[in-house]
């Protein structure tokens, strides 16, 4: 079976499921099914059929998992937002359907990934931009500051960040791997490159201590961190940069601490939440509540008790940060395993992306995308759980969003252009390779 | 390069499989725990979004009711305040109790023994219905009680003695159910316990009230006859001490069945002796003192009746001199009982020495309407013999006609009881009365207690024994 047919075969197989569960839902809610339930779960399929078109003519050598992944997870959100907040539902629809035509324009525009490799200063000034805008023009919500408020939206621009940085720094790392992994002095017996190229390291440092004291928010910084540290680390296979990142931002994350009243209260919220249990540790309290109500498989999509009887969700935020802790009560502790496994076989099909990617650019954006992915993912589950300290983080394609779905539908198309790139080149007919050479 | 990259695959996928631990471990492991904590305020949520099972008395009126405000169901009490001791309180803040708390899960229909309705309800996600709850409570009766009560401390409780159904239990001091959560601070802290189940946790000293046991067990073993004849001196001098009578009364020659019915002390202070402590607590053990009566209550609402040292209820081969046997015989000493033991002793003599299985749940109909548990009356224990409980009766009739408890007597109804006045050595009393009625065939027993008086028992508690047992014969139908 082609590649294409695959990913159909599974679109429709996740079609099924997501049209169960907002069924559930819905009958659960108004006791009965109409055309306008139907309608909306017809316009659902019909983006990601669409979707799945345009890879079959744009990139039909791409990888054919990474689209049903998306849209099962999408239907999830979408469903678990609906039964929360059904305004918000429709919302979160028209942001999908933006993120739709983001997804569109970024193929038919990009076409080959290749081609972001010579704009990657103006990528890494556009993610730099945005991350001083954010801290510039920035709203506190919740205590965060990560969200600018304009032209009558809330964007969150460290979503496309994210995304900006990753190409830059797949794109410099690249080049300048040999540099950064020759040791020309030893300090206390540990080899180390020429100073001038731990300037980015730096920089990097810099702004992750900037967005932990500015933003005031531990995940987006150790996110941002992190993605620095592994690309260093893949692109020159150096450990010394990993204990180096990790060193300087365990004592960034000291300071921020010490010095900035809301990540200490998050700390201190995490080692103990119970004497907060009225105060800063609800939030985080109820949240466990509602995940350890879930039981083993839940009572169904629709029928936890995630709203009091005034409709005000049991857990704030719920729809967004928190959207697992619903899915986790809704569907139980069979379902939320199924939904963390979702998520590492997106991470794994990245990761596989980029190993079997020929040239280093693509293998470090693949990777740095499937990392950054896979890491938010971890930062916001691992918060709601009480694994690690709570940030306000979204959960890719569940939470409600408009920033987080567009900018990661984006990643997929990016993931997509470089597995296409890579089947071509590896196993591709000459009429592919041609076409593809085309397109540089 | 690809090294580094599966490397760092790893890394991602250690992270992910701590997350699947942490979650295995908050919902498999500790979701009891988490359901369990105080903070955790889910289930009374939950619970509050399901109409409670209404609490209806035995003729069908609603006690406790369930009203819809703001989509939460709240308790209310069309008959005001009826048995709030008993029946108990719902409340978010305050939780449960009495009734309230035991049949809690038929209540709000999560019973397990509701029916295929209840488990189809569930599966499609619908709200479970609360079963209702019939009590075997008479209001009109209770009423009555209540009435008797007010302005004083005191417990009144009534049996069906053939059944061992509850037909009323009131409290007093009392409190409003409907204004529990406003009151509570003032409740909890009011010297006279308005919170407190009088007849099921209050322990009094039984005084005189508590010869009947004795004389049961003296009657039982053969010890004495209702005509073994005593001599009393006003005192009874026993092991270095002595047992007078209530207010230094001398009696001279009497027999055993007028000792009952003026309740000389000395009398059954030598028949307790004659008793032994052995003999004497047995027959308690066989009324049922010395262990939890089994109506249904939460921890603690419930109390067992028997001997009571500093450290609780004594066990029953506790060392007991002959004064001390003598002092118990007369109801003093550290024999202390609830006014649900004692309304069991009338019973126990009213039903032929059967004490009946209290109970006060006559019927639990599911919101589907279907009977799920109706009242099956059960045999607890067996006091004395039939001949035995006979000639109590005749004895206790004595009292009410001839002795002291005339103040009972009724217009056309026979009464037998016993009257009990304690002593408490702070200048007030604690007045006593068991009784039951119609003698001949009886249909209630009852045990009432005044707190605080200056009055006997056949002042004080005699008189409104009567107003009950007359209003409760004249109900169209009892339990």
């Amino acid at each position: 079976m082609s590649r294409r047919n695959v990913e159909l075969l599974f679109l429709v197989i996740a079609g099924a499921v997501s049209t169960m569960a907002y069924v559930s839902v819905y009958a659960g809610r108004f006791r009965e099914i109409n055309r306008v339930s139907i309608i909306y779960g017809l316009v659902f399929v019909g983006i990601f059929f669409l979707l799945h078109l345009l890879v079959r003519f744009a990139l039909p050598q791409a990888d054919p998992f990474l689209l049903p992944i998306t849209a099962l997870l999408a239907a999830i959100g979408l469903t678990e937002i609906f039964r929360i907040r059904p305004a918000l539902a429709l919302t979160q629809g028209q942001w999908l359907l933006v993120g739709a035509g983001l997804f569109v324009l970024t193929v038919l525009f990009v076409r080959d990934h290749m081609k972001l490799d010579r704009y990657r200063y103006i990528m890494g000034a556009i993610g730099l931009a945005l991350l001083v805008a954010t801290i510039v023009l920035g709203t506190t919500v919740n205590g965060s500051k990560l969200w600018i408020h304009a032209f009558g939206f809330s964007i969150q621009p460290s979503e496309f960040a994210k995304l900006a940085i990753v190409i830059f720094l797949a794109g410099y790392l690249d080049d300048k791997k040999v540099l950064l992994s020759v040791p020309t002095h030893h300090v206390l017996g540990v080899p180390l490159p020429a100073a001038k190229y731990f300037g980015p390291l730096l920089v990097m440092w810099a702004l992750s201590l900037a967005m932990l004291i500015f933003m005031k928010d531990f995940g987006m910084a150790l996110l941002f961190m992190s993605i620095f540290v592994a690309l260093m680390y893949m692109a020159t296979t150096r450990i010394v940069y990993v204990v180096l990142g990790g060193g300087l931002f365990a004592a960034a994350a000291a300071i921020a601490v010490a010095v900035v009243p809301h990540v200490h209260d998050r700390f201190t919220t995490w080692l103990d939440p119970w004497p907060h249990a009225a105060t800063s540790g609800y939030q985080l309290l109820q949240s466990l509540f509602t995940i350890a109500d879930g039981g083993i498989v839940g009572a169904g999509f629709g029928r936890g008790f995630l709203l009091y009887a005034n409709r005000q969700p049991v857990v704030p935020d719920l729809q967004t940060d928190f959207i697992f802790s619903a899915v986790a009560n809704e569907i139980g502790l069979l379902g939320a395993a199924a939904v963390i496994l979702l998520f590492v076989l997106f991470m794994w099909r990245g990761f596989r992306i980029a190993v079997w990617a020929p040239d280093g650019f693509s293998k470090l954006l693949a990777a740095g995308l499937a990392f950054a992915f896979g890491l938010q993912t971890f930062i916001i589950i691992g918060g709601v759980t009480r694994l690690i300290p709570l940030t306000g983080i979204t959960l890719p394609f569940v939470s409600y969003g408009g920033s987080s779905i567009t900018a990661n539908l984006v990643l997929v198309a990016l993931l997509l252009m470089v597995s296409h790139r890579t089947n071509v080149v590896r196993e591709g007919t000459d009429l592919e390779r041609r076409r593809l050479a085309a397109r540089g | 390069m690809n090294r580094a990259i599966s490397r760092i695959f790893i890394v991602g996928v250690i992270l992910f499989v701590a997350l699947l631990v942490n979650l295995t471990w908050i919902m498999a492991g500790r979701a009891q725990w988490f359901a369990d904590r105080p903070e955790n305020k889910r289930g009374i949520a939950k619970e509050m979004r399901i109409k409670r099972g209404d609490i209806l008395g035995f003729d069908g009126s609603t006690i406790a009711g369930s009203v819809r405000r703001s989509g939460y169901y709240y308790r209310d009490y069309p008959q005001g305040t009826l048995a709030p001791q008993l029946v108990g309180y719902d409340s978010v803040r305050y939780g449960r109790s009495g009734i309230e708390d035991e049949l809690n899960d038929q209540l709000t229909g999560q019973s397990t023994d509701l029916g295929v309705q209840s488990w189809i309800d569930r599966l499609l996600g619908r709200k479970p219905k609360g079963a209702s709850v019939q009590l075997t409570l008479v209001p009109a009766v209770q009423k009555e009680a209540q009435k008797a009560l007010a302005g004083q401390k005191g417990a009144i409780v009534m049996l069906d003695p053939k059944t061992g159904a509850l037909i009323a239990s009131a409290s007093a001091p009392t409190y409003d159910p409907a204004n529990l959560e406003d009151d509570w601070a003032r409740l909890s802290n009011d010297p006279g316990a308005p919170l407190l189940d009088r007849p099921t946790q209050g322990l009094y000293p039984p005084g005189s009230a508590f010869k009947v046991v004795t004389a049961t067990s003296g009657l039982d073993y053969g010890k004495v006859t209702p005509d073994t004849k005593f001599i009393d001196t006003g005192t009874y001098v026993v092991f270095g001490g002595k047992v007078t009578n209530y207010g230094g009364a001398v009696f001279g020659p009497n027999d055993f069945t007028t000792a009952l019915t003026y309740s000389i002390n000395t009398t059954f202070a030598k028949v307790g002796n004659l008793l032994g402590r052995k003999r004497l607590v047995s027959s308690m053990q066989r009324f049922g003192f010395y262990q939890t009566p089994p109506l249904p209550l939460p921890q603690g609402g419930i109390v067992p009746s028997g001997r009571y040292g500093k450290t609780g209820l004594l066990s029953p081969d506790d060392f007991m001199d002959p004064l001390a046997v003598a002092w118990a015989a007369c109801g003093q000493e550290q024999v202390l009982s609830t006014p649900l033991q004692m309304a069991l002793v009338a019973a126990g003599v009213a039903n032929g020495g059967r004490v009946m299985k209290p109970y006060y749940t006559q019927q639990i109909v599911a919101a589907s309407g279907g009977v799920v548990q109706k009242a099956q009356p059960q045999q607890w224990l067996v006091a004395m013999k039939a001949a035995t409980a006979a000639q109590l009766n005749t004895m206790m009739q004595r009292v009410v006609n001839a002795g002291t408890g005339t103040a009972a007597a009724l217009e056309g109804i026979q009464v037998a009881g016993k009257t009990g006045t304690a002593e408490r050595g702070d200048g007030t009393n604690l007045a006593w009365f068991i009784a039951f009625a119609p003698a001949e065939d009886p249909q209630v027993a009852i045990a009432v207690v005044i707190e605080d008086t200056q009055s006997t028992g056949g002042e004080a508690a005699a008189p409104i024994a009567a107003a009950v047992i007359k209003t409760a014969l004249a109900q169209p139908s009892l339990p």
